[in-house]
């Protein structure tokens, strides 16, 4: 037996298999279903409950609300599930050691990271927005008086799907660089909720500015429309955390030894 | 084929100073492994074999030199299984995928079909198990499931790194039977181990580190006859001169014992019973003696140990 050349399938044919790979790996575990079932319960448990208050609200003031306002309440804490799945989708490996026998299958490492970035955030994305939707039509049903139009429909389910693409980019990134769920977990949780939630309640200036700075706010801005921000300044703070948590984890995966 | 050129891999930063943080834990490694042999890479704990395999599979960058297995570098091959297969580390398997659908997600990445999945399932003896989640398998079973990885692409390189550790005798003799089918298809097979037993029995030739450092690249007669204690066979007979001097007539060298008995160098006992039958010296007691690998193993890396168990039974660094 002798060693053959091998004759490379090329670049994209590589990259369909490694994201058909990275597909298979994330639906065969079950924490990725957990995290799907969690993200459900919190989209349309709290998103539907939170839909009739505003209707109820509405009603007494002799206004309307939109039902899209299910999904975006929902959605502001079901992220958190869709986060923590696309982060166990990378951290997991170094927990077991995965990571080496990873890179023997697919050893091309910018490959692997474009597989590993794009596949779990679709994943999230996609679940994010049609539980989002699902969570709309369920508070129309059951409370007729929410207004549901097809461009406040479009408006939602855009910045749904912009907050999931960000706070996903935000999520790979940082389990790249760190490693380590817990690390990766505590820093996406406080740049993402804690920090854009907290900084702003002690009433200190620098503390609230600080605040406005962090991606959190402006998935907040996007999902509810506070605090006062401009769609431009959001914009600028979902890509540009992604982009950076996205080159810190790239380089680490392309750079540094396997781990 | 793998060829390793001036491997070298330090950890911490710094120069190598006392008091440093830096290890050098590969030092200018040069060796080849070839194809059709079973090729053993011994040293003891903390010699850097498993940092030397895994700059081989480009899971670490060295500090300088380079790796090629089949002639190209590992990081750069866009179907590795189909050319090199490797276990390294046994435990490093998601425990809540079932080890079937860890080789399906594996065989995907390389466009190996599916139906390979299930012949490397049988090859392994994995059997029902396979459908079960890993993290219920024994450690044997966890080496099986690695092997069976290893042997996706049916490769013509395959790196195993201590693959018999914590395996049963069964599992011991299963590993030794498939590494010897392995090499005789044609195959390169690097094993590495810490224990010189162990290689005695499976490989055809060592590479021998300590300290990050080649040691000795030689075949396993090689590496005997390089220390002078080759294999050795003590014979008794009554026609002691007689016999004496049939083997020395054969150019072997041949010592009397204390006890009256003959020790008989570089022979086996087959070689040593038919010269006495052909002299017609009967005889009452015939054994090979070789257990001096070991020693040679002993002797070549004694220096470079770099723990060592003191007189206290504690763990020191020397
Ligand atoms: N990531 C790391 N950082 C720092 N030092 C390391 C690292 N990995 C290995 N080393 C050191 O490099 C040396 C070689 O380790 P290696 O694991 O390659 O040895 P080994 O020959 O495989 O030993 P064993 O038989 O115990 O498996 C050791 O001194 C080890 O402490
Ligand atoms: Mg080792």
């Amino acid at each position: 037996m002798t060693a053959v050349a091998v004759q490379g399938p090329g670049t994209v044919p590589l990259l369909t298999r490694a994201a058909s790979a990275e597909w298979l790996r994330l639906r065969s575990v079950r924490s990725t279903w957990w995290c799907l079932l969690a993200a459900a319960a919190a989209v349309l448990g709290i998103g539907v409950g939170t839909a009739l208050d505003e209707a109820d609200m509405a009603e007494a003031s002799g206004s309307t609300a939109s039902a899209v306002l299910a999904g975006e309440y929902g959605l502001m804490i079901g992220q958190f599930a869709l986060l923590v799945l696309v982060l166990l989708a990378v951290t997991q490996e170094y927990a077991s050691g995965s990571i080496g026998p990873t890179l023997q299958w697919t050893p091309r490492r910018g490959v692997l990271l474009t597989a590993r970035v794009t596949v779990p955030v679709l994943v999230a994305t996609v679940a994010g927005v049609l539980l989002a939707v699902a969570a709309d039509v369920v508070a129309v049903v059951v409370e007729p008086s929410l207004t549901f139009s097809g461009g406040d429909l479009a408006d939602s389910v855009g910045g749904i799907a912009a907050v999931l693409l960000a706070g996903g980019a935000l999520a790979v990134g940082t389990g790249l660089l760190l490693r380590s769920t817990a690390g990766a977990l505590a820093a996406v949780f406080l740049l993402q909720l804690v920090l854009p939630a907290l900084l702003p309640a002690f009433g200190v200036r620098w503390m609230a500015d600080l605040g406005e700075l962090l991606p959190g706010s402006a998935a907040i801005w996007t999902l509810l429309g506070e605090p006062e921000m401009s769609a431009g300044q959001a914009t600028t703070l979902l890509v540009g955390w992604s982009a950076a948590a996205l080159a810190a984890g790239g380089w680490s995966l392309l750079r540094r030894d396997a781990g | 084929m793998i060829e390793v050129r001036g491997l070298t891999k330090q950890y911490g930063a710094g120069r190598l100073a006392h008091g440093s943080s830096a290890v050098r834990a590969v030092d200018d490694l040069t060796f080849d492994v070839r194809p059709g042999k079973v090729t053993g890479f011994l040293g003891p704990n903390g010699a850097g074999k498993s940092t030397t395999m895994r700059m081989v599979l480009g899971l670490d960058r060295p500090t300088a030199g380079r790796a090629l297995v089949a002639g190209r570098p590992f990081a750069t091959l866009d179907e590795p299984l189909r050319v090199a297969g490797a276990l390294l580390d046994a435990q490093a398997v998601h425990p809540g995928r079932s080890g079937r659908d860890h080789l399906r997600v594996v065989a995907r990445t390389n466009g190996i079909p599916v139906r390979r999945v299930d012949e490397v399932i049988d090859q392994v003896g994995l059997g029902p198990a396979a459908r079960r989640r890993v993290k219920g398998y024994s450690l044997g079973m966890r080496q099986r499931l690695g092997i069976a990885t290893a042997l996706l692409g049916d490769p013509a390189v395959l790196l195993f790194d201590e693959p018999m550790n914590g395996l049963d005798l069964d599992g011991v003799r299963w590993v030794r039977g498939l590494v010897r089918e392995l090499a005789d298809e044609g195959r390169t097979v690097l094993l590495s181990s810490h224990l010189m037993s162990e290689m005695e029995q499976t490989a055809d030739h060592l590479v021998i580190i300590g300290r990050g450092r080649l040691i000795a690249d030689a075949s396993i007669e090689e590496v005997l006859r390089g220390q002078g204690t080759g294999r050795k066979v003590r014979v008794r007979t009554p026609s002691v001169d007689d016999l004496a001097g049939a083997l020395l007539r054969r150019k072997l060298r041949v010592h009397p014992t204390d006890d009256g008995d003959l020790l008989v160098e570089g022979a086996s006992a087959e070689t040593v019973g038919d010269i006495a039958l052909e002299v017609g010296a009967a005889v009452h007691r015939l054994a090979e003696e070789h257990t001096s690998l070991e020693q040679v193993y002993l002797d070549l890396t004694g220096d470079s140990v770099q723990y060592k168990v003191s007189s206290t039974k504690e763990l020191v660094r020397s």
